[in-house]
Formats: structure tokens, C-alpha cells, sequence
């Protein structure tokens, strides 16, 4: 006897009423997180402008004493040049140069500090986490796992793993907190020649930024300031003469990606209502066909002679 | 039936002598065979690698980088073995929700091949894990970041493996005890009485959890948005993935009963293989609909027909999964057991591509990034697995886990009266071929 229609439906019924509460609860504040993305009371972050930057890599190597971190000279055994950010690197400057003679430029690569990051969005204990004041997106070690996730997750690919030894690390920039606990700027920036990357409270740099557009018309790729809206607006902001695309920040829309992509995820688990609704649902299906399979083994059990298997 | 059966081979018996009725252990046939120690080596330097790999790092064991970060451990033996054992989930589903009744047979079966592979997953992915030891925070709920698929996963199928896996699998073990030694009856009786009691509770667990941590695998590459290639890359992956999940556990689970039928020479009932075949392509030719139309909807069908690897990658697995369908159905009609493995072998190849596919095959980081796995790396994937394989081995020799026919049952309570006297373990005589008791002799 197959699971019969008249039981099918009134089970759905039972559920889906009360789903329907646990959705239409659930939903509401969902609704208001989605709206915009909230900027921490006290944000702070970098403006890079690539126009001004020279390439020289003082921010590298400076980055590298700030945070203590032994100078990456596993390229040549001699000069601290690391090829990309690695689980020694939190900052690096790269070059863009194009084959066909357009215009080349440098960028500096770092954590975004995105507004809604995407590696806490995945981090199963909350190692990654936004604080909630500066925004700054840390790294707690305690709480890591090391399941790598972090760096399958971020749109920048950014954090790093450490693949060697038997306590690894996550590695990625955390604006120099315990520098910024002392009253100084992060390393990159108190070393930079140029002015090129500056630190601040986003609502400042956001002007500095729209100041420099308004002074410099067509100097700037689109008179657009990199994340002020991209992945749902990040702390560390851009500003460059070329596509942001071929310096490597993709174009992810206003919308962030935990948002985007993850919108059924947390309506499903908002309150764990609906699987708590389903699991009773089940509850009741099963009794039902337990009671059914335990008389039929009975049944079984006196014509064989033989003990009943569950 | 003759009088003294030494052996459970009985080519001669065909229609309704035939219908899986008990599960019977595969007795007469020893456990520590050539295969089995092969398989307890190859475990044996995996663990040692895995030692060497706790002391090194993951870098000099693997290929992974900083491109891909999850490497086949992951990749393969949790994310595609756990699929492959997803059978207590999508067979009991079939057989407890919708009361397909004839799949009660292939439930043991379902049951330890799953607690086989979630175990074998789970032990890699703490090896895979940098940094276990921080494992603990699982035990602190308010501590998990409930909207991550991570942390749904791995908290969801360390829960599921451990309580209601290891709770379903234990009316064999118990039933064991219970033949064992007629003094360990009555202790027996009484915890099977109360395991009754939990078990709508446990099995309604047992349905939700998987269902829950296989479709949030699939949500897992959401988060990793345009590097996975657009013929995968969806909003349904996480409904695509639990849907993969059940027809390559039925394939594993009804596969798998066949060749141990064959191996160990035993009737197959092609009352429950039929039904287990026609669920299967069912839900195969679903899956195959929701995933074109899915990509037809999202205007991404051209990519398709692109000379390169992803659309390589993408016939192989859409012409193996529906072409496993096809043949599945097919044999039904003629209930020709040949055809039926091979559509599940197929098609449950085809699935364990498509599961691998977002996550190595089909992501793309950057176009320099290249993953191949390392051979300590293949070398430890492989001992878990043999791992599995060597404790199923081990469990349908000693546990009643494979379906057979009623007679197979007698056969063996008299292959032990009369090849083992001297054990205790003739317990299986109560109720057994003579009809006498032991507990009254």
C-alpha cells in the first residue's frame, strides 16, 4: 500500500499551513537585511589611486615589517619579490600592461573589507568576521578550521592559506589593527612616496575619491570609484585609468555575492522554522508507515518461524 | 531441500522460491580473503601518510593551491562518495515516505553503505581540515555561522553520521548479539524495545539531515559565483545536487546488491531490482529535464556546443547519466540484469561527474590555475575508500546486510549445526531448519 492520497494531502496541509507562518515570520526580517548593506558606524579603509602610484613596492616590504611577517624572498632566495599574495604577503603591487600599447598601470592588491564579505559569509565558525564598528575583517585563529573555504568564497581572492607546516594560517590583511590600536596609519600607507594609498574613514575617502573625478575629468576609468556599490560596497576604494576588470576587481553589480547567491539559503534556515516544520511533518508520515511495516513483519515472522528483521 | 547444504549455490530455483524475504549474512566464505588484506594495506599507508601529512602541511602531500583550494579530498571523497551514500536517504525515503514496500529489502544495504561512506567522508575531512583541533567549536551552536553551507555541512553530517546512521545500523548488530548467546536475549529484547520507540524520531532525522547537508554541498559553490563555468553555476545547484544524490545512492545501493549477488552467488529478486530501476530512471529523467531547462532558461545553452573542456565535460556527463536512464528503462521491460547494472554503473558515473564537475573540472579561478592531485594525496583518498570497502566486506559477512531468499537462511543455520558444532554462534537454530529450540534441548 503505497502512501495513500487523502493522507498525502492532509499531511501537506498540516505542514504547509504552519510553513507558511514559519515563512511569512521568517521573511520579514529578511527583507530589511536585503534592502542595503550596512556601513559600520566607524568604517575605516583605504583609497588607492592607481594614476598616482609608481610601482615601488615600499607598501610591500612595509606591509611585511608592519605586521611582523619574515620578508618573502622564497622567489630568488635574495629579494623580497613574491609574484602574488601568498601566506607571507597581505599586500602586493602588480602591473598591467597591455601588449597592444594602451595605457599599463599598477594596482595594489589587498582585503577589501568588503561591507558584506563573502569569505564570513562561508566561514563555519565565524574565524572570518566583520567587526562590526571599523569593519574590519579579521582572522581569529582560534576559531579556524582551516577548511580553506575562505579562499574558494572571496570575489578578490584574497585570503591565503598556509600550505606548509602543521599549523597553518589564513593570511590576509586586517589594516594593521594593532597599529591602528597606537594612533598609527597601516604600514602601506605610512611608507607610501606618492600619496597613492591613503587611509580614513570610508566616508572620507568616499569624497577624497569624488573630489579627485571632479578635479581630473576623464582622468579616471569611467569617473567611477571602485567599491562604492561593487559587491555591495567594500572599504578599501579604487581609483584607476584603466578598466577595473583587467587589474583583477571583477564587476559583481551592487548586489554582494553573499546576497546574491545565498538569498533561498537564509529564507530556508531563517529561525531553522521550515526544517523544523518539515522534520515534524516527517515525524508523522513514518509513524505511519512504521506502525503499517511492524504489523506486516508480525505476519511475516509467524509464517516463516523466523525471527523478525527491522 | 537436500540434507545436509554445504553450500548457498541453488541454480535450479527460479520464480517465487527467489524473492528476497531476510537479510542473510554471506556465510561460507571467510573474511580475511587476498582482496581484504589488500584493501587493510592500502588503509594502512594512508594512515601513515595521513601522519605524515598532520606533521608537513597539506602543501607537500597534495596539489593544492592557492587557486584550488579543496583538492579531491574534498572534492571527491566528501562531496562525491558522500553522494554515492546517500542511499539511506533517497531509498528510505522511497521506502518509509512513500511506502514503496519492496525496497525494505535494499534498506540494510542502503543503511551501511551510507554510514560506510559518510564515516570514510567525515574521517578525510578532518585530515583535510588545516587546522582540526578547532573542530570543538561544533559543540557551541550559539558559536556557528548558521547561514554558511560550510557549516551546515559539516555540522549536519557529523550529526547524521554519528546519531541517527549509527542508530539505524544497529538492529543487525543487535540481532547478531541476539543469535549470538541466548543469555543476551533478554538485554537485547529490552534495547531493541526502546530503540523501536526513538526510531520514528531518528528515521524522520535521518531524512532531513542529508537532505538538508547534500543540497547545501551544492550551495557551497554558489558562494564562488562566475569561477564555476555557467552550464553548472546556478540557483538550483543546491536542488540539483540533492537530486544527483538520489539517483546515484539508488544506483550505488541496487548496483551494489547485484554484484555482491553475483560474486557470492545468490538469487536476485527482479520484483525489488525492477522497482528500485524504475524509481531510478524516473528520477534520472527528471534531473536531466530540470538541468536543460534550467540552462536554456539562463540563455546559456550556446556555451554548450563551445569547442573546450566544460563542454566536453558536459556531454560526458549528460550522456552517461540519460544514457544509464535509457538503458535502465529498457531493462526493466525485459528485466535483463546485464542491461540494469550497466545503466547504474553509467549513470552513477555520469552523476559522480557532474558532482566533482563545479568544484575542480568545471571552476575555473584563473585561466593559468591548474589542479592535479598529488600522489600521496591519491594514495590517501584511495586507503579511505578501501577502508569502506574492507568494513563492508566485513559486515556483510558477519551482519545479516544482503537480502536473500528465505532458504538461504536454513541453508545456513545448517551450514553452521553441521560445520561448526562447537560455537555458541548456532544460535541461529532457534526457530531454525529442524524447527527445534535450543534454549529447550
Amino acid at each position: 500500500m503505497a502512501i495513500t492520497r487523502r493522507e498525502l494531502i492532509t499531511t501537506i496541509a498540516k505542514t504547509g499551513a504552519t510553513g507558511a507562518v514559519a515563512v511569512a515570520v521568517g521573511a520579514q526580517p529578511l527583507h530589511a537585511e536585503v534592502e542595503s548593506v550596512r556601513v559600520p558606524s566607524a568604517a575605516v579603509g583605504l583609497l588607492y589611486d592607481a594614476t598616482i602610484c609608481i610601482g615601488c613596492k615600499a607598501c610591500v616590504a612595509g606591509c611585511a615589517e608592519a605586521n611582523g611577517e619574515v620578508p618573502d624572498t622564497r622567489g630568488d632566495g635574495l629579494h623580497q619579490a613574491p609574484t602574488d599574495l601568498n601566506d607571507l604577503t597581505r599586500n602586493i603591487i602588480k602591473l598591467y600592461k597591455p601588449t597592444d600599447g594602451s595605457p599599463s598601470s599598477f594596482v595594489k592588491r589587498q582585503c577589501m573589507h568588503c561591507l558584506d564579505p563573502a569569505c564570513a559569509a562561508g566561514c563555519p565558525f565565524q574565524a572570518l568576521h566583520k567587526d562590526p564598528e571599523s569593519g574590519i575583517v579579521y582572522w581569529t585563529a582560534d576559531k579556524c578550521i582551516g577548511c580553506r573555504y575562505c579562499t574558494i568564497t572571496c570575489p578578490f581572492h584574497v585570503p591565503r592559506f598556509q600550505w606548509v607546516g602543521y599549523n597553518p594560517r589564513v593570511t590576509k590583511c586586517e589594516l594593521c589593527s594593532q597599529r591602528l590600536e597606537k594612533g598609527l596609519k597601516p604600514g602601506c600607507t605610512s611608507v607610501c612616496p606618492t600619496g597613492a594609498v591613503i587611509f580614513g574613514p570610508r566616508t572620507v575617502l568616499l569624497m577624497e575619491a569624488k573630489r579627485r573625478i571632479k578635479d581630473n575629468p576623464g582622468r579616471y576609468y569611467k569617473n567611477k570609484v571602485y567599491g562604492e556599490t561593487d559587491n555591495g560596497g567594500t572599504q578599501s576604494l579604487y581609483l584607476a585609468r584603466v578598466p577595473f576588470d583587467d587589474l583583477g576587481l571583477p564587476e559583481l553589480g551592487p548586489e554582494s555575492v553573499p546576497e546574491k547567491t545565498l538569498r533561498w539559503q537564509r529564507r530556508f534556515y531563517q529561525y531553522f522554522a521550515l526544517p523544523a516544520v518539515l522534520y515534524a511533518g516527517l515525524v508523522q508520515v513514518i509513524r505511519t508507515s512504521l506502525k503499517g511495516h511492524e504489523a506486516e513483519l508480525h505476519e511475516h515472522e509467524k509464517q516463516s518461524g523466523l525471527r523478525a528483521q527491522v | 531441500m537436500s540434507a545436509i547444504p554445504n553450500t548457498q549455490v541453488r541454480t535450479t530455483q527460479v520464480g517465487t522460491e527467489d524473492r528476497w524475504e531476510r537479510a542473510v549474512p554471506v556465510f561460507a566464505f571467510p573474511v580475511v580473503t587476498p582482496t581484504f588484506l589488500v584493501l587493510l594495506v592500502l588503509t594502512l599507508i594512508a594512515l601513515l601518510l595521513t601522519g605524515y601529512r598532520e606533521l608537513a602541511g597539506l602543501g607537500p602531500v597534495s596539489g593544492m593551491n592557492d587557486a584550488f583550494g579543496w583538492g579531491i579530498w574534498k572534492t571527491f571523497n566528501v562531496m562525491v562518495l558522500t553522494a554515492l551514500g546517500s542511499g539511506a536517504f533517497a531509498v528510505g525515503i522511497a521506502a518509509w515516505v512513500f511506502r514503496r514496500k519492496k525496497l525494505h529489502a535494499l534498506m540494510r544495504m542502503a543503511l551501511l553503505t551510507s554510514f560506510l561512506a559518510y564515516a570514510c567522508g567525515l574521517l578525510l575531512l578532518g585530515i583535510d581540515a588545516g587546522r582540526p583541533w578547532n573542530f570543538y567549536w561544533i559543540v557551541f551552536p550559539w558559536k556557528w555561522n548558521m547561514h554558511s553551507p560550510l557549516a551546515e555541512v559539516a555540522i549536519c553530517m557529523s550529526i547524521y553520521a554519528m546519531i541517527p546512521l549509527a542508530v539505524e545500523n544497529l538492529p543487525p548488530v543487535l540481532e547478531r548479539l541476539w543469535y549470538f548467546d541466548s543469555r543476551l536475549r533478554p538485554g537485547v529484547e529490552k534495547i531493541e524495545k526502546r530503540l523501536h520507540s526513538v526510531f520514528p524520531y531518528v528515521i524522520a532525522l535521518a531524512y532531513l539531515l542529508p537532505g538538508m547537508h547534500q543540497s547545501s554541498l551544492g550551495a557551497l559553490m554558489l558562494l564562488a559565483g562566475e569561477r564555476v563555468h555557467p552550464l553548472w553555476q546556478t540557483p538550483f545547484l543546491p536542488l540539483l545536487y540533492v537530486w544527483a544524490a538520489c539517483f546515484m545512492s539508488f544506483g550505488c545501493v541496487a548496483g551494489t546488491t547485484m554484484l555482491c549477488c553475483l560474486v557470492w552467488k545468490r538469487a536476485m529478486d527482479m520484483d525489488v531490482l525492477d522497482e528500485a530501476a524504475r524509481i531510478t530512471f524516473w528520477l534520472i529523467y527528471g534531473w536531466a529535464a530540470l538541468r536543460i531547462l534550467d540552462i536554456a532558461f539562463r540563455e546559456q545553452i550556446g556555451t554548450a556546443f563551445h569547442f573546450d573542456r566544460f563542454a566536453a565535460v558536459f556531454w560526458v556527463e549528460m550522456l552517461m547519466i540519460v544514457g544509464g536512464g535509457v538503458l535502465l528503462q529498457r531493462s526493466v521491460l525485459t528485466h535483463d540484469k546485464g542491461k540494469m547494472y550497466l545503466g547504474y554503473i553509467l549513470s552513477s558515473i555520469g552523476g559522480m561527474v557532474y558532482r566533482f564537475s563545479p568544484t575542480t573540472l568545471a571552476f575555473a579561478p584563473n585561466p593559468q590555475a591548474l589542479y592535479f592531485p598529488a600522489t600521496i594525496e591519491i594514495l590517501v583518498s584511495l586507503g579511505f575508500i578501501a577502508l569502506g570497502v574492507a568494513g563492508f566486506l566485513v559486515a556483510v559477512k558477519r551482519f545479516a546486510i544482503l537480502p536473500g531468499p528465505l532458504y538461504l537462511w536454513h541453508d545456513m543455520a545448517s551450514y553452521f549445526r553441521f560445520r561448526r558444532p562447537y560455537i555458541r554462534w548456532t544460535g541461529y537454530f532457534k526457530y531454525g531448519f529442524f524447527g527445534e529450540d535450543e534454549e529447550h534441548q
